[in-house]
C-alpha cells in the first residue's frame, strides 16, 4: 500500500520531476497553486470594486486593463483561479471516488450488480455529456455544488469502466484466488490486495480528469449556466462575451483567462501522464 | 451475410433502447426538480390561455405522474411526435428543432470529414518521427492546442478574423437581407459562414485523432511483420501506408464512434460563439429565456442524431473488420 509518509511524498515528486512532462506538469500547477492560495496577498485590487474606467486597455495601473464595471481584470483573474481550480479538482476527485467504488465492486463480485452497473456505465458513456450536463444544471439551479454534482454524474462512467476492468485482471490473479482457497473473506481481500492496487490508478485518474472537468465548467460557465456569485475564468469569459467585451475588441478581458484555463489544463494533463507512467510498470517497460 | 444483417438488427435494438431510456430521462428531469412540471412545460405568460389549458389536457399534468403522465408523454412523443410547446417561439418544439438541425448537420458533417483524415495523416507521420526532437515538440503543441476551451479559440479567430482583419462576417449562416442571383453565390455566402466555426471545431478534434493515430500506430510499428517489411526493403512510404497505416485505422473507428458524443457538446458552443443558428446555438438561446421545453427538446434531438451517427459508425466498422460483426472483439 502506498503510504503517504511525507519523505516518501517528496521522494516521489522528485522522480516524477525528472522526466519532462512530469516536471511541466508540477511547475505550472505549483505555481497555479501559490497564486490561488496567496490571492488576497498578490492580488493589486479587490476584484468586486469598482476601481477603473470601464474598459480601460492594459496600463500601468491596471496591468490586464479594466472590465465593463471598470473592475480590475488581473485581481478577478486572480481570484478566480480559486474556484475553478477548486471545482476542477473536487469534480474529479469525486468522479474518481464514485467510478473507483463502483468500479470495484462491478469487477470483483460480478453476478447480477456487475450486469446492472456496466449497463448504466455503457448508456451513459453514450449520451452527449455537455448537453445532459446543461439540461441538468438548467433545471436543477445555478450553485457551485450543482456544477459539481452536474460534471460528477457524466464523468464518472468512463472511470468506472476502467477501474473495473483492473479489478478484474487483478482478481483474476494466483494469489488472489490463494487467499481465497485458505479461507480470506472478501472485506479482507478488498481492502488488502486489491484496493491499494486500484487507489494509485484513482489517484491519477482523478489528476488527469481535472483538465477535463475544468473544460467542463468553463463551458457551462460560458453558457450561462454558472454560479452567479462566484467569478471562475470561466464567467469572466461568459461576462466578457455577453456585455459588449467582445464587440468593443476588448481581448484583454477574455483572452487571459481563457489561456489560463489551457494552461491548467496542461499542466494537470502532463501531471497525469507522469503518475500514469510512474504508477504503471507496464507501461513504462512499453516505452 | 447472414451475420451482418442480425448485427445490424442488434445494433439498432441497441440504439433504441439507449433512445427509449433517454426519453424516460427527459420526462423525468421537470419532474424530479424542484417545482411542479406545470410550471416548467407550460406556466409562462407568453403562453396563451386557451394552448396552456389544450398542453395540460394533452400531457394529462394535473393526473398522476405514473402512469398517466408518462403514458400520455410516450403517447405524445412516439406516435404524435410532440414534445411540447416552446414559449419563445410559440411553436410546437419539434417544428422549432427541426428547423434548426440542417445547420447543426452541416457544420458537424464537415467537421467529421476534414478532421479525421488530417488527423490521421499527422498522426501517422509523428509515429514515424518518434523519439526525434520535431517530434517530441510537434506532439507537446498538439496536447498544449488539446487544452483550450472550445468557445474560447472560437472567440480569438473572431476576434482576428473579424474584428481586426475585418475577412470574416461576425457570426450567423447567412448574411442577413442578401439577395443570391445564383446558386454559386448562395454556396459562397453559406462556406464564408461556416469557415470560422468549422476550424473552431476541427482545431479540437485533430489533435484527438492525432495522439491516437500516433500511439496506435506506434504499437503497430513494434510488430515483427513491419520489422519483416524493412529487412524486405520494402520503402518507408510503403510500410506506412500499406501495413502500419491500415492496422492502426481500426482503434481510430472505436474513437469515432465515441467521438460522435462530443461533435454534439463541442456544436453547443461553438454556435453559440458565432450566432450560427443550430440546435447547439437554440439550447443556449433557451437556457438564456428558460424555455424547458425547448431545452428538453433540443437535448432529444442531439441525442437522436449522435445516436444515428453511432449506429452508422459502427456499421461501417464491422463492414471494415469482419471479426466485429462475428462478435470475436
Amino acid at each position: 500500500m502506498v503510504r503517504l509518509k511525507p519523505r516518501r511524498l517528496i521522494d516521489f515528486l522528485k522522480r516524477l520531476a525528472k522526466k519532462p512532462p512530469g516536471a511541466i506538469g508540477l511547475t505550472i500547477l505549483l505555481t497555479l497553486g501559490i497564486i490561488a492560495i496567496f490571492a488576497p496577498y498578490i492580488s493589486p485590487y479587490n476584484p468586486w470594486e469598482r476601481v477603473g474606467t470601464p474598459f480601460e486597455p492594459p496600463n500601468p495601473k491596471h496591468l490586464l486593463g479594466t472590465n465593463d464595471v471598470g473592475q480590475d481584470i488581473l485581481s478577478e483573474i486572480i481570484w478566480a483561479s480559486r474556484i475553478s481550480l477548486t471545482i476542477g479538482f473536487l469534480s474529479a476527485l469525486i468522479s474518481a471516488l464514485v467510478g473507483t467504488f463502483l468500479g470495484v465492486i462491478a469487477g470483483y463480485f460480478r453476478g447480477l450488480l456487475d450486469r446492472l452497473i456496466t449497463s448504466i456505465t455503457d448508456i451513459m458513456l453514450l449520451i452527449p455529456s455537455l448537453p445532459l450536463m446543461i439540461v441538468l444544471a438548467a433545471f436543477l439551479g445555478r450553485c457551485i455544488f450543482i456544477i459539481i454534482f452536474v460534471i460528477v454524474i457524466t464523468s464518472w462512467p468512463s472511470v468506472c469502466r476502467m477501474i473495473r476492468a483492473q479489478t478484474l485482471s487483478i482478481s483474476s490473479l494466483q494469489y488472489i484466488e490463494a487467499a481465497k482457497a485458505i479461507g480470506a473473506g472478501s472485506g479482507r481481500i478488498l481492502l488488502k490486495y486489491i484496493i491499494p492496487q486500484i487507489l494509485p490508478l484513482t489517484m491519477a485518474v482523478s489528476i488527469l480528469g481535472t483538465g477535463e472537468a475544468m473544460i467542463a465548467e468553463a463551458a457551462l460557465s460560458f453558457l450561462g449556466l454558472g454560479d452567479p456569485l462566484a467569478k471562475s475564468w470561466g464567467t469572466i469569459i461568459y461576462w466578457a462575451f455577453v456585455s459588449g467585451g467582445f464587440t468593443y475588441g476588448a481581448w484583454w478581458w477574455f483572452v487571459p483567462p481563457g489561456a489560463l484555463i489551457a494552461l491548467s489544463v496542461f499542466g494537470f494533463m502532463n501531471l497525469g501522464y507522469a503518475l500514469e507512467e510512474e504508477l504503471n510498470p507496464k507501461l513504462k517497460q512499453q516505452q | 451475410m447472414a451475420s451482418f444483417l442480425s448485427f445490424v438488427i442488434k445494433s439498432l435494438v441497441h440504439k433504441f433502447i439507449i433512445f427509449f431510456i433517454v426519453i424516460t430521462l427527459i420526462f423525468l428531469i421537470p419532474r424530479l426538480a424542484p417545482g411542479t412540471p406545470i410550471d416548467y412545460l407550460v406556466e409562462n405568460p407568453r403562453v396563451p390561455p386557451e394552448v396552456r389549458i389544450e398542453l395540460i389536457k394533452k400531457f394529462g399534468l394535473d393526473k398522476p405522474i405514473f402512469p398517466d403522465q408518462y403514458i400520455n408523454f410516450l403517447y405524445n412523443f412516439f406516435v404524435r411526435l410532440d414534445l411540447g410547446y416552446s414559449f419563445t417561439y410559440q411553436e410546437p418544439v419539434l417544428k422549432v428543432v427541426s428547423e434548426r438541425l440542417v445547420w447543426t448537420l452541416i457544420l458537424m458533417g464537415s467537421a467529421i470529414v476534414i478532421s479525421i483524415p488530417v488527423g490521421i495523416l499527422i498522426g501517422l507521420l509523428l509515429a514515424w518521427r518518434r523519439g526525434s526532437s520535431t517530434g517530441y515538440v510537434l506532439t507537446s503543441l498538439i496536447l498544449l492546442a488539446r487544452s483550450f476551451p472550445v468557445f474560447w479559440i472560437g472567440m480569438v479567430l473572431l476576434l482576428i478574423f473579424s474584428f481586426y482583419l475585418k475577412i470574416a462576417p461576425s457570426g450567423g449562416a447567412l448574411t442577413p437581407g442578401a439577395v443570391y442571383t445564383n446558386i454559386f453565390s448562395y454556396l459562397e455566402d453559406v462556406l464564408r459562414h461556416l469557415a470560422l466555426p468549422l476550424i473552431t471545431i476541427s482545431s479540437v478534434f485533430i489533435p484527438r485523432y492525432v495522439i491516437l493515430m500516433r500511439n496506435a500506430s506506434l504499437n503497430v510499428l513494434g510488430e515483427d511483420f513491419v520489422w519483416v517489411a524493412k529487412a524486405v526493403g520494402l520503402s518507408s512510404r510503403h510500410i506506412l501506408i500499406s501495413y502500419v497505416g491500415k492496422n492502426a485505422i481500426l482503434p481510430i473507428m472505436t474513437l469515432i464512434s465515441i467521438d460522435i458524443g462530443f461533435i454534439a457538446g463541442g456544436a453547443v458552443v461553438t454556435e453559440t460563439v458565432f450566432s450560427y443558428p443550430g440546435v447547439g446555438r437554440l439550447i443556449y438561446e433557451a437556457v438564456l429565456n428558460r424555455d424547458y421545453p425547448l431545452i428538453l427538446g433540443a437535448f432529444t434531438i442531439i441525442v437522436g442524431v449522435t445516436l444515428i451517427a453511432l449506429t452508422i459508425a459502427e456499421l461501417l466498422y464491422a463492414i471494415i473488420d469482419p471479426r466485429v460483426r462475428r462478435g470475436e472483439t
